[in-house]
């Protein structure tokens, strides 16, 4: 865990790095930290509710991604979709100095466009060379040109199908690292609710079918824009590879419709492959259809 | 207990604002009048906790399935709030769209419930006894659930309420009922 969140935390002990850090850490500019990541949000595209897009609180996002680029320091890093823009923040504060640490890679493999459009923006204009993404369908098969360490995923949490959905995810980040690497999945957690904890149990079982093994869990970190479950947290579910693992067949299109019922909740199938961005002249900026101008006397002429 | 209020039973509960522009009379005449020309209401809301195809549908069509009607249990509040705007379309996928029919007006509202038998009916709604069946609060107590900024929930009616110590039973007054019917909440957009 990093310098900030040990600081919110009041110092956990810090487990064993998956490897050496390059350099000491440095203590981080708290109120920069959260100036980046207002540059970050700012750029995100709004959440498409109808796929469980739900963005993460801007305070949990400085803390998630400190945290991960702390665990992915000098790795090749996949996220396995990211509406939360997590995958920019940890680009953006190395970037920007704001830690000293962080991958060495970052690929954003997403279906909305709106997203990949957003973080190749971002990337493009603030000059980050190693934040890149692409647009990709979790349903279809994960073949990356070249293996990463590791990977991030925050999926549709799966509360009508037992955390199915959340499996797809993980499926396609262990296939981008060939089964070898690491991972960390945010999902649910909440004590008084029965679906996270069966989802959980889900996850862990599906994970050590798969050959990987809970290495870590950080248990009710984040909270969300979520009207309808306001006090819904979620948890890093740590996952790392057994040693030697291997991956027990090619990556394949998933057209199993028991995996695909209620995916995005009760009765809600994938029927989309892509989101589409609809290229407009005022991004970034207030939409016009949001707003009219009524003039000073004699303030339009 | 009554018809509404049974084991087993799916409800919608709602808060609706009524204000110095139009009272609740008033909404109920305007409402009934939709109804009695249209065959069907719509009854406009907002905010994410009813969101028509991921929440209010598929909680709908699970008790449809079973042979169930789902009833609107409306309770009346003083609100500030007051919606400009009538919509002009409304789908119920949010792909196809068609016009809403000229007898029909949702104002200030991007989602819209679609409602017939809309009548004053006076009952005490026990949220210990109703929990959340759909979306990401799935489980949860309606009394735990319906606080603060949410205000309105799909309800699935339990055999008993829960009984604890710490917190004093929560009852709700409903004053005004209706029928949700397919298919049951809508998408809205444009202005007429």
């Amino acid at each position: 865990m990093g310098w900030i969140s040990d600081l919110v935390r009041g110092g956990a002990p810090r487990p064993t790095a998956p490897s050496a850090p390059p350099t000491e850490r440095k203590r981080v500019d708290l109120r920069k930290a959260i100036n980046a990541v207002s540059d970050v949000v700012q750029n995100r595209p709004r959440p498409l509710r109808v796929f469980d897009q739900i963005h993460m609180k801007t305070g949990d996002m400085v803390l998630q991604s400190e945290m991960i680029a702390d665990w992915a320091d000098g790795k090749r890093l996949a996220f396995i979709g990211d509406g939360d823009a997590i995958s920019v923040c940890v680009a953006y504060l190395q970037t920007r100095d704001v830690l000293n640490f962080g991958p060495s890679q970052i690929t954003v493999f997403d279906f909305d466009e709106r997203t990949v459009e957003a973080v190749k923006n971002f990337a493009d204009r603030e000059r980050i060379p190693n934040l890149d993404a692409i647009l990709y369908n979790v349903l279809d098969p994960m073949v990356p040109e070249q293996h990463y360490d590791c990977f991030y995923t925050n999926p549709p949490w799966g509360a009508s199908n037992n955390g199915e959905s959340v499996n797809v995810f993980i499926e396609r980040g262990m296939e981008a690292t060939g089964h070898a690497g690491e991972g960390v999945v945010v999902i649910a957690d909440d004590d008084e609710l029965e679906w996270p904890k069966r989802v959980l149990a889900s996850v862990q079982g599906f994970a050590a079918g798969q050959g990987f093994y809970v290495s870590r869990m950080q248990r009710k970190l984040h909270e969300y824009h979520l009207d309808d479950a306001p006090e819904l947290k979620s948890c890093n579910l740590y996952l790392a590879a057994l040693p030697g693992n291997v991956p027990s067949a090619p990556s394949a299109a998933i057209t199993d419709g028991k995996r695909l019922d209620n995916f995005y909740g009760l009765s809600q199938r994938p029927t989309v492959r892509y989101v589409r961005a609809r290229k407009r002249l005022d991004y970034g900026v207030a939409h016009e259809d949001e707003y009219e101008l009524e003039f000073l006397e004699g303030g339009h002429e | 207990m009554n018809d509404i209020v049974k084991p087993g039973a799916g409800l919608l509960f709602m808060k609706i604002g009524t204000h110095a522009k139009e009272s609740l009379e008033d909404i109920i005449a305007r409402k009934t009048a939709e109804i009695r020309n249209t065959g069907y209401g719509m009854w406009g809301y907002g905010g994410n906790t009813c969101h028509p195809g991921s929440m209010v549908q598929p909680f709908a069509r699970v008790f449809a399935d079973r042979g169930q009607t789902i009833s609107l249990c409306m309770e009346a509040m003083e609100s500030n709030h007051f919606g400009e705007g009538i919509a002009d379309e409304f789908s119920a996928d949010g792909i196809d769209w068609q016009k809403i029919p000229e007898t029909i007006e949702v104002r200030g509202s991007r989602y819209a419930l679609v409602i017939d038998d809309l009548h004053e009916e006076k009952f005490a709604l026990p949220l210990d006894q109703t929990r959340v069946p759909v979306g990401p609060s799935t489980g949860r107590l309606g009394s735990r659930y319906i606080r603060g900024r949410v205000d309105k929930a799909c309800l699935e009616v339990l055999e008993a309420p829960e009984l604890v110590n710490e917190v004093k039973p929560r009852t709700i007054n409903i004053g005004l009922v209706a029928k949700l019917r397919d298919p049951y909440a809508v998408f809205l957009r444009g202005q007429r």
